[in-house]
């Protein structure tokens, strides 16, 4: 350890410091206590090592810290550049050579108790777990800790932007120093001992159809194996696993890595229908043999710059020229078929539009097919899409990443690229659109353009289903256990190519969210086909997310002889001031359930994905907010819970409110909300504050025997059409 | 002034992702439990009046603030108006007639009895806070401002900048007559100055670090206020509070704001920094926070942690009151005259002798402490170590000091509550013509304008007398217990302890009422 000389010092200002103690109990190190008689904060400045956690999470801002962070250097393992670079294929990034300097640089992890990392990171891979069973050498464990949230370590740990996920909300990258290699170490557990198979569960009839065979897929097929259910994956291509095969190169991430998750899926059961392409209209088709279908169709489409002369020759989108360059690489490929059928020659220049990482995947493709490069990106540098090693190491190949600049036009001879016009541009903040600079152009001889801008839903299926793709949103208000980590207090870490890594981590919950609610009945869409491109890590968790919600909620399709309890399953949640609306939600819960329905009661702030997934039905009811006959509204809170809901599937809905004078509107105003969200509702009714007593005439037992009543019939109806 | 944001968190989708998903990480510490901290000061779970459905659903109303706040609101932006327009007949205008002759006396009976009330409808405050958040009662979700937060060098000394505040604003009164009252115009300018100051704060600092830590008024309204039967928003369970996730009370929630006032009711101990806001209240997710009601002079009496600044800011702000009863007699008159000529001071009030009369009390007030001190403690008795801020430290001196301060607050509070008096008992029935002389009724031969409600020296030095007698028992009453408690341990004996805070108590008490006296000969 680097041995610093500058004390640290730590000041509580007594006055504003309230004694909460939500430093204390997420000090890493101990080094605050409480003193008893003032019931303040008091520092050891000896203990205390800098990380700065208690001064993100203080509420009330009392505490301040001076001085250095006392943390060793980072033990990055050398990047590996083969001596020549045409024709290689080797990793480029390598993992750690031996287990004492995996030790050393986990030693590094202060072992937060309320670590930020887990919160950056999407899978909410528990860091500092399996950190700390590298520390004891304990790799059996450190799976152990993996595997809880993530079925593809790895993978990520290759492939993932860690400094903008795990290591950017590390507690050093948020106090602007430099955070522990969690990939790496990630990388290095998977490196020791194989990622373990698939643990299989006794078989149940139940079987889910998934369409797509990439990390979405992966995720969701893995954990359904897991849970006993059949599992058949439709993939239009002849081989699984998505784009990490064929579109990530070797050099990144190895063949063999990329396909070691469906190689084990398909030892352990999972039918591959491959080489067929699913039309989104043949979702119907699939959900008659399936009891729920999961869509993790990923998000292909390539986006085109329709900029003069794009449609010349030699002007051609990523994946074709990812795939080909892929499979010329590899043993027994032959390059230069593959030069001579883009039309270039070696030595000439690729021009790639985009400077992301699927762009710098194209560019260093294209250097090792011995063609210059070119990067252009409209970006400010400053916020770069791709990660800053990526970046680095492109840059390192020889490859020439130009940022602030757009393609204006593209002027062919002879029907074939041969000048791309460049024009500069400006960016002055990373929320805001770059503006383009008319007058300052520059062109560039190029051979070859290849469109890496990135990509975006097949229009067929985000037809069919309805919500997709969605918007990922932070909440105008964190959830305070989000604002307590302390992960969004600093809001740009320099490691993080300033991005604010806690908001977007946080933004992503609500892509986990939605991935576990049916987007239709018995429909699930993950991954990219749900929130648009984003990452492996992302697409994975939310495949195992939509996979617990299909376990959970357990849909039949029509026709099954019913297996197990038949009977609906009824969420009531309600928004109570005075405590009224929830007495009259007890009586209908407690009437539904006498009439032998499956209910669950539950004020809305605490309804999670995983309670509406699991309902058939909702019932909903509110107080109404206003003055006697002005300005009557359901409650504020329902209002925007109600806004906050994601696509209800056709889900029945039955809604109620409870008034002192009139409700006026504020049933139909919530009927109108839950009908925009898919929601199809079955029963409705206000009811007066003096008609809430059990038993009342106009009360709500009368309310519930309707619902219940009417979930019967429509029970009746089912059994009926089946036989 | 930056402008973060303009986000309106009214109707926009509520977190839904509550449970948190990684809670398998989450290894916090133990907190660590209060043992017996909080066990004189926590109210009985009876004296909770949110218990009551109403009144519950009053305090989740977030327009319960606002609609204290709006009355005061349109008074004094009318008192800024009419003291500039208006007559310059100082009791016929409504601007001062409103202001010094009931609103300054009513914000003391307020103080004595609740607490901070006056803070939960405060037009000054109220006008920042509507600005910093762009709204007047909805729960948005960006400030305008800077959001500074206020520096732990000035931080660190509490209340004391607010008594600094205080002295230079009775200065400035004193100075050009504001309260007397004099020229209209003048409480304009003060009330404008006040709003002002307060808006620039507002704007510069987050939250309410003006009314914490900079407005005139808070250390009186806090200090005095302690006596009040009010003990604000209080825990109902501390336990549910400890190994709270998410202290939205603190940091606040779609509901309810963090505290404004940098107030924990998980840790409350008086209603010092309680301004009633309710906040608190509105945003715990566990409905665990109750408002509670206590015997008077239990924050005074009660609290274990005792505040340095508290003490300091009481001996100040007597030193203050004393001041304005010594410069009525005509020797003082004298002095200043004469410290104006060879100062070449153009009038009253001399800083010199203004400086020099608080001081002099606050060095007596800390000198009677020591002679205390000196005479009932235990030679053998350790000073027990304890924090390294101002408010916290401790040594031989403050173990006595800071309880005895805390002591005489009756006295204090009595003192300026009889100082007021006067003007409301001569002339509050001037604001019926003032209000009147707005539509051309009123006028200085009204009825009203002439009469008093006790229009004799002698009866308003008798009751003068009487609020100060009445506030000197309260202090020995209280200094009695506060001495039993916090002396006891340190002293040869407890009654010796007891005896001489309470004697202390009674001393201070009788030289105020000594003065009252006096002023009245002096007129």
């Amino acid at each position: 350890m680097t041995v610093i000389e500058t004390p640290i010092h730590v000041s509580v200002v007594a006055d504003r410091c309230a004694g909460c103690q939500e430093c204390v109990i997420r000090c890493p190190q101990g080094a605050l206590s409480m003193d008893l008689a003032t019931w303040t904060v008091v520092a050891d400045d000896d203990a205390c090592v800098g990380c700065r956690q208690c001064v993100r999470t203080c509420p009330f801002s009392a505490i301040t810290v001076e001085g250095p962070l006392m943390v060793s250097e980072r033990l990055d393992p050398p990047l590996h550049h083969s001596l020549r670079l045409v024709g290689s294929v080797e990793e480029t990034r390598v993992g750690f050579a031996d287990l004492a300097a995996a030790q050393a640089e986990a030693s590094r992890c202060l072992a937060c108790p309320d670590p930020t990392c887990v919160r950056g990171c999407p899978a909410h891979n528990d860091i500092p777990g399996f950190v700390g069973a590298i520390r004891e050498g304990d790799f059996l464990l450190a799976h152990e800790v993996l595997r809880r949230t993530s079925i593809l370590p790895d993978v990520c740990s290759r492939v993932c932007n860690q400094s903008a996920q795990c290591e950017g909300a590390c507690t050093w990258s948020l106090a602007g120093g430099v955070p522990v290699a969690i990939g790496r170490l990630e990388r290095f557990v998977t490196d020791q001992v194989p990622v373990p198979a698939p643990a299989l569960s006794e078989r149940r009839e139940r079987s889910v159809g998934i369409i797509g065979a990439g990390p979405a897929a992966a995720g969701a097929a893995w954990d359904l194996l897991e849970g006993g259910y059949g599992v058949t994956v439709y993939e239009k291509d002849a081989t699984p696993g998505g784009l990490p095969v064929w579109g990530m190169p070797d050099f990144t991430l190895p063949d063999d890595v990329a396909r070691r998750a469906w190689r084990q899926l398909e030892e352990a059961g999972v039918s591959l229908v491959l080489n067929t392409a699913v039309e989104a209209e043949k979702l119907e088709e699939l959900l008659e043999v399936h009891d729920a279908v999961v869509v993790a169709v990923g998000a292909g489409v390539p986006m085109r710059l329709g900029v003069p002369g794009a449609d010349a020759q030699g002007v051609i989108d990523a994946t074709s020229f990812l795939k080909s360059a892929k499979a010329a690489l590899e043993p027994g490929g032959d390059s230069d078929a593959l030069l001579e059928r883009l039309g270039v020659r070696q030595g000439e220049r690729v021009l790639v539009l985009g400077a992301g990482n699927t762009a710098m995947d194209v560019a260093r493709m294209a250097r090792r097919l011995n063609l210059a490069a070119t990067c252009v990106d409209w970006l400010d540098e400053r916020f770069a899409l791709a990660r800053p090693d990526e970046l680095a190491e492109a840059r390192h190949e020889g490859v020439d990443v130009r940022f602030s600049r757009t393609l204006s036009a593209i002027h062919a001879r002879d029907g074939r690229a041969a000048h791309a016009e460049l024009a500069r541009t400006e960016q002055s903040r990373a929320s805001r659109a770059p503006s383009v600079l008319l007058e300052d152009h520059e062109f560039l001889e190029v051979s070859l353009v290849v469109m890496a801008m990135g990509y975006r839903n097949d229009p067929t299926f985000t037809a069919v289903l309805p919500g997709t793709p969605m918007r990922k949103s932070a909440p105008a208000i964190a959830e305070e256990r989000w604002r307590a980590s302390g992960i969004l207090a600093n809001t740009a870490s320099e490691y993080a190519n300033h991005a604010a890594v806690g908001s977007v981590a946080l933004a992503r919950e609500s892509g986990l969210w939605a991935a576990s609610l049916a987007a239709r009945e018995r429909v699930w869409v993950v991954g990219d086909a749900l929130t648009g491109p984003a990452t492996v890590v992302e697409a994975m968790a939310q495949g195992r997310r939509a996979a617990a919600a299909i376990l959970d909620a357990q849909p039949r399709r029509p026709g099954r002889i019913n297996d197990e309890s038949s009977s609906a399953r009824v969420l009531v949640c309600y928004e109570s001031e005075g405590g009224k609306t929830r007495a009259a939600a007890e009586t209908i819960a407690g009437e539904c359930f006498a009439s032998g329905l499956d209910v669950a009661i539950s004020p809305i702030d605490q309804v999670g994905a995983r309670e509406l997934a699991a309902a058939d039905v909702l019932v909903i009811g509110t107080w109404v907010e206003g003055f006697v006959v002005a300005g009557v509204r359901p409650a504020r809170a329902m209002r925007a819970w109600l806004a906050g809901l994601p696509n209800l599937a056709g889900r029945r809905v039955a809604l109620f409110c409870t008034y002192g004078v009139n409700p006026r509107g504020a049933l139909d105003e919530m009927a109108r909300v839950v009908s925009a969200k898919g929601g199809v509702v079955i029963d409705r009714q206000a009811f007066a504050a003096r008609n809430l007593a059990p038993g009342a005439l106009e009360g709500p037992d009368g309310f519930a025997v309707r619902v219940a009543s009417h979930l019967a019939k429509e029970m009746v109806v089912r059994v009926a059409g089946r036989s | 002034m930056v402008l973060q944001a303009e986000v309106e968190g009214v109707d926009s989708p509520r977190p839904v992702h509550l449970i948190d998903p990684i809670a398998v990480a989450i290894r916090t510490r133990r907190p660590q439990r209060p043992g017996s901290h909080f066990e004189a000061t926590d109210p009985s779970p009876g004296h909770d009046v949110a218990a009551h459905p109403r009144v519950a659903r009053l305090l989740h109303n977030r327009k319960l603030q606002f609609l204290l706040i709006l009355p005061n609101q349109i008074i004094f932006w009318l008192v800024i108006g009419i003291g500039l327009l208006g007559t310059v007949v100082p009791g016929l205008n409504f601007a001062t007639a409103i202001t010094w002759y009931v609103w300054f006396c009513l914000v003391f009976v307020m103080m004595v009895v609740v607490g901070r009330a006056w803070c939960a409808m405060c037009p000054f405050g109220g006008f920042g806070e509507w600005v910093q958040r762009h709204t007047f009662w909805k729960r948005t979700t960006k400030s305008i401002g800077l959001g500074l937060k206020v520096p732990e060098k000035v931080g660190q000394y509490g209340f004391l900048l607010s008594v600094g505040a205080f002295l230079l604003l009775t200065w400035i009164e004193e100075f050009f007559n504001i309260a007397g009252p004099g020229n209209p115009a003048s409480t304009s300018f003060m009330v404008l100055g006040i709003v002002g100051s307060a808006l620039l704060f507002f704007l510069l600092f987050e939250r309410r670090s003006f009314c914490r830590y900079v407005c005139p008024l808070t250390s009186i309204i806090g200090t005095v206020g302690s006596m009040g039967s009010v003990a604000g928003f209080r825990t109902r369970d501390r336990e549910v509070c400890l190994s709270c996730e998410t202290k939205s009370c603190m940091r606040g929630d779609a509901d309810g704001y963090g505290c404004p006032w940098y107030t924990w009711p998980g840790s409350a101990d008086s209603n010092l920094t309680c301004g009633l806001c309710s906040e608190c209240y509105k945003a715990c997710p566990s409905d665990n926070i109750g408002l509670y009601v206590q015997t008077p002079l239990t924050s005074v009496i009660a609290p274990s942690r005792r505040r340095a600044d508290v003490a300091w800011a009481v001996a100040l702000l007597w030193g203050l009151v004393v001041y304005q009863q010594v410069n009525a007699l005509t020797f003082f008159g004298r002095i200043d005259s004469w410290l104006n000529a060879h100062t070449n001071f153009p009038q009253y009030p001399n800083p010199l002798d203004y400086i020099g009369v608080i001081a002099l009390v606050s060095v007596a007030m800390a000198g009677a402490s020591r002679l205390i001190q000196l005479a009932v403690r235990r030679r053998d008795a350790l000073v027990p170590a304890g924090g390294t801020s101002f408010v916290d430290r401790t040594s031989a001196f403050r173990q006595y000091f800071v309880p005895l301060m805390y002591g005489v607050i009756p006295v204090v509070g009595a003192d300026y509550f009889a100082r007021q008096l006067p003007k409301f008992f001569q002339h509050a029935t001037r604001v019926v013509p003032a209000v009147g002389h707005l539509f051309g009724a009123g006028s200085t031969s009204s009825a009203l304008y002439n009469t008093s409600i006790i229009g004799s020296n002698s009866g308003i030095i008798a009751v003068q007398v009487s609020v100060v007698a009445l506030g000197t028992l309260a202090a020995m009453y209280a200094s009695w217990r506060i001495a039993g408690r916090d002396l006891a341990g340190i002293s040869t004996t407890p009654r010796r302890a007891q005896v001489s805070a309470a004697t202390f108590a009674l001393v201070c008490g009788v030289a105020a009422m000594a003065l009252y006296v006096l002023m009245n000969a002096a007129d």
